[in-house]
Order: C-alpha cells, then sequence, then structure tokens
C-alpha cells in the first residue's frame, strides 16, 4: 500500500515543498531521473488507492494542493516531461473534486477557535489586567526602579499615603502581581508588598533607576542602611 | 540577619582551609556550604516566648523578653500585645530590670498581610509598654509604626510615632 501509493505521492512533495513543508511523509528524497516505461506501468496501480490516499491527506495538506493545481496549469509544459505532465494531469482531475468541497467549507464564516481548560485563568487575567489598566495605566516595573507610590488607605481616608523605595522584586501572577518596595524609615527598614493592580494604589511613579544585576535584592537586607536610603 | 553573615564568613575560612586538599573534594565540601547559605533566608515567624524585643519608647527599659503572647496559640504578631520581662534597663528609669510588663508588638519581622493584599514587614522586633489599661508608659515612640495599631485602638501611640507606615 505504501510503495503503491508512493509514486503519486513523490510527485506532489516537489511541489508542496516550496510552499510549505511536507507532513507526515518521510519523503524528502526521490530519485529525479526515472524511465518512462516505469511511470506508466505504475500509473494504472495507484489510482484506486488515491481516492483513500488523497482522502487522507486532505484535512493537512489542503493548500499545497491548490497551489499545486496553479502552478501545474501555469508551467504545464515548462520543466516537466510529457510522463510527469500527464500524471499529474490525473491526479488533478481527482484532487479537483476535493478542492471544490474545501472552497465551500471556505465560504463559511471561520470557525471560533474553541476555549481550551487550560488557557481559562490566563484568559481571565488577562480581562482583568486589561480593566485595571483602562482606569489607571500602569508603568513598566522592573527590578532595581527606585518608585513612588500614592496609595488610599481604608483607615487613613483623608489624605494618601506616600511610599518611596526601592523594588527589590517582582512577583508575576497575572492579576496579582506584586513588587517588593524597600526603604530605611525614621532608622529601621520596611519592606511592603504592593499589588500593582490594586484598586487602592492610586499612583506609581518610577523616580529613578538603580543599574542591579540581579532580579531579586534580598542582599539589601544585609548590607547598609545608607544603600536603601531615598530621600 | 546576622546568621547570613556568620555562615558566610564559616565558607570562606573552610575554603581557604581546604586549599591543600584535592579539587573533588573540596568541590562537595563547598557545594554543601553553599546550599547551607543559600536557604539561609530566614523564614521570621510569631513572636513567642523567649524572644527578646527592643523597646522603642521612653519608659526607661531597653531590652525586653516575651513570656506570653496574649492572642493566638503561636505566637504574636504585628498588633498583638504580649507579657513580657524586662531585661534590660536605663539606670534611672520608670521601668526597672525583672519587671513583668504588658506591651504592643509595633515591628514584627515576620509579615503581616492587610486586608487589600499588601504586606508589610520591619527588620526587627520591637515593643511599645503598656499599663493594665492599655495606654503606653512612655511619653515618646521612636521609629515608625504600622496602621494595624489603628485598629487595634491604640491611637495614643499613632499620635506619638514619628512616622507611620
Amino acid at each position: 500500500m505504501a510503495s503503491k501509493a508512493l509514486p503519486q505521492a513523490v510527485f506532489i512533495t516537489p511541489r508542496s515543498s516550496n510552499q510549505c513543508p511536507p507532513k507526515k511523509l518521510g519523503l524528502s528524497t526521490f530519485p529525479s531521473p526515472r524511465s518512462s516505461s516505469l511511470n506508466l506501468n505504475r500509473l494504472s496501480t495507484p489510482r484506486f488507492s488515491s481516492n483513500s490516499f488523497g482522502f487522507h491527506f486532505r484535512p493537512i495538506v489542503v493548500s499545497p494542493k491548490r497551489f499545486f493545481i496553479l502552478k501545474a496549469e501555469a508551467d504545464s509544459e515548462g520543466e516537466l516531461g510529457p510522463d510527469e505532465n500527464t500524471e499529474e494531469e490525473e491526479t488533478v482531475s481527482e484532487i479537483e473534486s476535493e478542492v471544490t468541497l474545501d472552497a465551500e467549507d471556505e465560504a463559511k464564516p471561520p470557525r471560533i477557535p474553541r476555549v481550551k481548560l487550560g488557557d481559562i485563568m490566563g484568559i481571565l487575567n488577562k480581562r482583568a489586567i486589561e480593566a485595571s489598566e483602562k482606569e489607571r495605566p500602569v508603568p513598566d516595573l522592573r527590578t532595581g526602579d527606585i518608585v513612588e507610590i500614592k496609595l488610599e488607605v481604608p483607615e487613613n481616608r483623608r489624605r494618601l499615603s506616600v511610599y518611596k523605595g526601592i523594588v527589590i522584586s517582582k512577583q508575576n501572577a497575572g492579576i496579582h502581581t506584586t513588587i517588593r518596595v524597600r526603604r530605611i524609615i525614621a532608622g529601621v527598614g520596611v519592606e511592603i508588598v504592593f499589588p500593582v493592580y490594586s484598586p487602592n494604589i492610586k499612583e506609581i511613579k518610577v523616580v529613578n533607576h538603580r543599574k542591579v544585576r540581579r532580579a531579586r535584592l534580598y542582599y539589601l537586607r544585609d548590607k547598609l542602611p545608607r544603600l536603601s536610603t531615598f530621600k | 540577619m546576622t546568621n547570613t553573615v556568620t555562615l558566610n564568613h564559616l565558607g570562606r575560612s573552610v575554603f581557604g582551609g581546604l586549599g591543600n586538599i584535592s579539587s573533588g573534594s573540596l568541590r562537595t565540601s563547598l557545594d554543601s556550604t553553599w546550599n547551607n547559605f543559600l536557604s539561609q533566608q530566614q523564614q521570621r515567624t510569631f513572636i513567642q516566648m523567649r524572644t527578646v524585643l527592643k523597646v522603642v519608647d521612653n519608659s526607661g527599659a531597653k531590652k525586653v523578653m516575651c513570656i506570653q503572647a496574649l492572642k493566638g496559640k503561636k505566637g504574636a504578631r504585628l498588633g498583638d500585645t504580649i507579657v513580657a520581662s524586662v531585661k534590660e534597663a536605663h539606670p534611672n528609669g520608670k521601668v526597672k530590670k525583672g519587671e513583668v510588663v504588658y506591651g504592643v508588638v509595633v515591628r514584627a519581622a515576620m509579615q503581616r498581610g492587610r486586608c487589600d493584599g499588601s504586606e508589610v514587614k520591619f527588620d526587627d522586633n520591637a515593643v511599645v509598654l503598656l499599663d493594665k489599661q492599655g495606654q503606653p508608659r512612655g511619653t515618646r515612640v521612636f521609629g515608625p509604626v504600622p496602621h494595624e495599631l489603628r485598629k487595634k485602638k491604640h491611637l495614643k501611640i499613632l499620635t506619638l510615632a514619628e512616622h507611620i507606615a
């Protein structure tokens, strides 16, 4: 079966390899000079198998067939010998029926991609982030940024609290993306974790940037307080 | 904080001493010391019995040791009251060494979550001494204090504080 189907596939692949890589067939090479008698003998046999093989082909190699047909009509006399020409015409007739069916499928509206179970959280997170970005755009934050955050505290509703400091880490988790900001306040080091997309945060502003060679700057806890002080 | 520093020194001295041994065994011992070093980021926990805390008011005490956390089975957190014993005191202050006092934790190395999803943690553990009624015994408070005290009704401490974190 496979050997019988071979010659037909073999003649199709040189066309399709230009447009898209041939799938499922390990038929990258074939001996190009073929004796004419061999071809004519082999022609009849793959006929009955061609339909099944072509049908098998259909969902995967739809486009190259169309290209294949155009090209065959364009340079029917150009590069090919007469043997291959006749073979292609026959295969073209067989494929034409299948191609018309494909054309009908394309006329229908394109299928909506089905949402896979694994993607749902990603989609929900993206929606939530977009909703929060509309109200307040979030700047691009990286570790080492010296940042100023204006926060509305439910207990202290009179005015906004301001927090300044260096971002020592950023944890990406969709809507709960957090940044950890460190500062020395009144002689004591304080680290606060802020959820970046929280509605309580009224403003985030990057005032400066310090060159760091790490993603998490936990070493600052052991260093001199001078390195974590920001006016 | 000091744990990581001492282990670093230890690692360096071990490396120096093993300089004459073949490289294979040297690498394995160095790996184990570096593994210990890397896993040394302390997991801060509650304030429980025998925890020594700093006193940040001018009541006269300098260091107290917790003998009981009044709320919480595992220990006290930021904003909770504790019973403590004074271990170190200023020579002439209102509070003497060996006295049993009440205090409220105003700074804790363990992070405390807030209702909006943020977390706050300080670099040290500190208390402000109180009397039985919950009023502070000192007249000044040093360093930052958290918002959590407002909910626990320690408003006097908030007004005395230098900075509200």
